[in-house]
């Protein structure tokens, strides 16, 4: 008897978690999100700011995300593969989407853009990136760009001015280093693709973002010597030790939290490390700075870059509900929300952000930065990040080629030249991501 | 009818192992991105692998790995189990340090290392450099990352085959090493005589797998320094994963794995070829 109870109790136990099915078949349609790895605050953040509220809103569906960690590309691909994988689709930017959309994963959007407006609320340039052959299958998640952290602390003690030109730059760079300072607070220990962040600059930096355009868009090659020279010039600035003895060492986060302790002087990369700000900078009594990075003629660059994007699923069982989990992202008030708990990694590309309100908490700093990027945007003054407009083995082939030419195992050119050839490749099979016309 | 008893286990071979080898083969033929359909390429993957040099200078990663783990996991475990042999005391203490890092997961091992032994910031090395002694970071040095990672893997692997070799050398007869002592044999021409030719099978044995083992080597590469710096500490497997889920390249991916396959499959034909010989003695 007792056995018996024990048994039922079991069977009891582990039918529990189908209940919640049984619940909702009836009369809600479930949505499935798949989201990369994200902290337990913004996984609070993401069920009260998104999963909650769009829950209440819309009581015919029941929106539900599953976290897949740093892995969910791989899985995600198995799983279309296979037919099936989430509604809502996340992926790690359009070099990805043009090869779903090719394979026919994912959904054209271009109804439901009409339907919800997504034309008029967001920025025509991100509606152009997440474009495969004429068909809307993309919407941008966030959108990031280049520039360069400074601590602003320590350059006005050093009365030091925020450079706007390369050569002021490099001028910086020797003295930092003569004042015992790692010019650059730089690593790749734990994100090897960290390296394309600086070859992304000194390609838009010296080259300049209308050659980046043109080798985009095959009308000059990879080895134009506009190139050599940016590479050239980036190798010259490692050989010069800005870079520092610990490049290969340290995690990003690591270097980053050297400019706010004052072991480095600035930090060329993206905006995504005002997560960070708030963690280094008060500890260390310090004040961030961020500008647009140095160019050759002296106007500041953004280059421009994509996260992440949002797809829906061409197999997908509710695509409705996950276009509305969309159009519910692409608000003011969802973009207010959210980036109030988490900067960098919600800056979804709407077109107009004056009804935009943050927290007092975020820093000003962070929201000019935002809203001059949205600004060159808006006015096509834009470079190009190589991890958004690259195709995926040039992408690849970039972050350990530059490796080679800072360790002295190949040349510029030659790095330039085998980049050229896997362009031109991945060119020819249709893989290299869409690039909207320069205006 | 007793044959019946083979099904399981032959549906599982069939579906985990037969199915998944028999695909790689063909993809090694195909063009595919892991996304959509894939095209026959006859033998373009393996051209466009004897065509790179990042697949010869992996290729060259895995010999000098095999090298490394044929000669010094094996002569440290050889050398600490003759002498938790010798010395009894305390030998079950050893044994179970000995084994302690095999037992943890490979990704913890990686951080310890990499966050506290060689990070010039967190890591003993770092203290070292404080005290005057500056010790590059090995996994930073494209000369040297190589055997940088394979210290940790080392220092993972080793006391899985002192392990080994103790319970091989305790069945080596007791009256042989008897013998030896009273006939008054240093150590070395006791292990010489005596307890090598007694494991020689078990050294065999395990020489074989760390061959096949040290072409399968993955994840302490990936984990600590993801091939680099400049493809320094590339190996087949991290070149195969790069190609596949990073250039979207399956077909070079699974031509790749042949290759390592290839070097798998001669380490099992010795491997069965003793076996047999072991059955018919």
């Amino acid at each position: 008897m007792h056995r018996r109870t024990v048994l039922k109790a079991g069977f009891g136990l582990a039918a529990l978690p189908l209940m919640s099915r049984f619940a909702f078949a009836a009369d809600q349609k479930p949505i499935s999100f798949w989201y990369e790895s994200a902290s337990p605050e913004n996984q609070d953040n993401l069920k009260n700011i998104l999963i909650d509220p769009f829950n209440a809103a819309h009581p015919e569906d029941l929106l539900s995300i599953d976290f897949r960690g740093s892995d969910l590309d791989k899985q995600l691909r198995v799983a279309m593969l296979a037919g099936t994988g989430p509604d809502v689709v996340f992926t790690a930017g359009p070099s990805y989407v043009a090869a779903m959309a090719q394979a026919g994963q994912l959904m054209p959007l271009d109804d439901y853009a009409k339907k919800y407006g997504w034309d008029e609320r967001l920025l025509p340039l991100f509606l152009d990136l997440g474009r495969y052959n004429g068909k809307l299958y993309a919407l941008a998640k966030t959108y990031e760009t280049l520039g360069l952290f400074y601590n602003k602390t320590l350059f006005e003690q050093n009365k030091w001015k925020v450079p706007t030109t390369i050569s002021d730059f490099e001028a910086l760079a020797d003295e930092m280093k003569a004042k015992g300072l790692t010019p650059f607070g730089a690593g790749n220990a734990d994100w090897r693709p960290a390296n394309e962040h600086y070859v992304s600059i000194a390609i838009n930096s010296v080259a300049g973002p209308e050659n980046v355009y043109k080798a985009l868009t095959g009308a000059i090659p990879w080895t134009d010597p506009a190139f050599v020279h940016s590479i050239d010039k980036l190798a010259e600035w490692w050989d010069k030790g800005y870079f520092g003895d610990n490049y290969f060492s340290l995690t990003l986060e690591q270097a980053f939290a050297q400019i706010a302790s004052g072991q480095a002087g600035m930090a060329p990369t993206g905006t995504w490390n005002f997560t960070n700000v708030q963690t280094y900078f008060p500890q260390n009594n310090a004040e961030p700075g961020f500008v647009g990075f140095p160019s050759e003629k002296g106007d500041p660059i953004f280059a421009l870059g994509i996260g992440s994007t949002l797809s829906i699923n061409a197999k997908s069982g509710n695509a409705d509900g996950a276009a509305a989990v969309l159009d519910y992202m692409f608000t003011d008030d969802y973009y207010s929300k959210m980036n109030s708990v988490w900067q960098g990694e919600w800056n979804l590309p709407l077109a107009d952000l004056s009804k935009v309100k943050l927290s007092d908490k975020v820093l000003p700093l962070y929201e000019d930065a935002m809203k001059e990027l949205a600004g060159a945007v808006a006015a096509g003054k834009y470079g190009y990040t190589t991890w958004t407009f690259l195709p995926p083995a040039t992408d690849t082939y970039l972050v350990s080629g530059m490796e080679e030419v800072w360790l002295k195992k190949t040349k510029s050119a030659d790095f330039l030249k085998k980049l050229d050839e896997t362009f031109k490749q991945e060119r020819d099979a249709g893989k290299a991501p869409a690039v909207p016309p320069r205006t | 009818m007793h044959r019946l008893y083979l099904v399981p286990t032959m549906i599982i071979n069939i579906i985990i192992v037969l199915i998944p080898a028999l695909l790689t083969v063909a993809l090694a033929f195909c063009n595919w991105d892991g996304i959509s359909p894939p095209t026959f390429a006859g033998l373009d993957n393996f051209r466009a692998l004897a065509g790179d040099r990042v697949f010869w200078l992996a290729l060259g990663n895995n010999i000098i790995w095999t090298i490394v783990f044929l000669t010094v996991p094996i002569l440290m475990g050889l050398l600490a189990a003759s002498m938790l042999l010798i010395v009894r005391r305390g030998s079950n203490f050893f044994q179970v340090v000995y084994f302690l890092p095999v037992v943890i997961a490979t990704a913890i091992t990686s951080r310890i290392w990499q966050g506290m032994i060689y990070s010039p910031v967190t890591g003993v090395f770092g203290l070292l450099k404080k005290y005057g002694l500056p010790i590059p970071n090995p996994l930073t040095q494209p000369s040297i990352a190589l055997f940088g990672v394979a210290t940790v893997d080392l220092w993972h692997w080793w006391g899985f085959l002192c392990v080994i070799f103790f319970a091989a050398l305790r069945q080596v007869p007791q009256e042989q090493i008897e013998a030896a002592r009273i006939e008054g044999a240093t150590y070395f021409q006791m292990m010489r005589y005596v307890l090598l030719p007694g494991i020689r099978p078990t050294i065999t044995l395990m020489m074989i797998m760390t061959v096949i083992w040290s072409f399968l080597a993955f994840d302490f590469v990936y984990i600590l320094t993801q091939g680099g710096p400049a493809f320094s500490s590339e190996l087949l497997s991290t070149l195969a994963y790069r190609k596949a889920f990073y250039d979207l390249n399956v077909g070079q991916a699974a031509a790749a794995a042949l290759v390592i396959s290839l070097f798998g499959l001669v380490g099992t034909f010795f491997y069965v070829r003793i076996q047999t010989r072991e059955g018919e003695q």
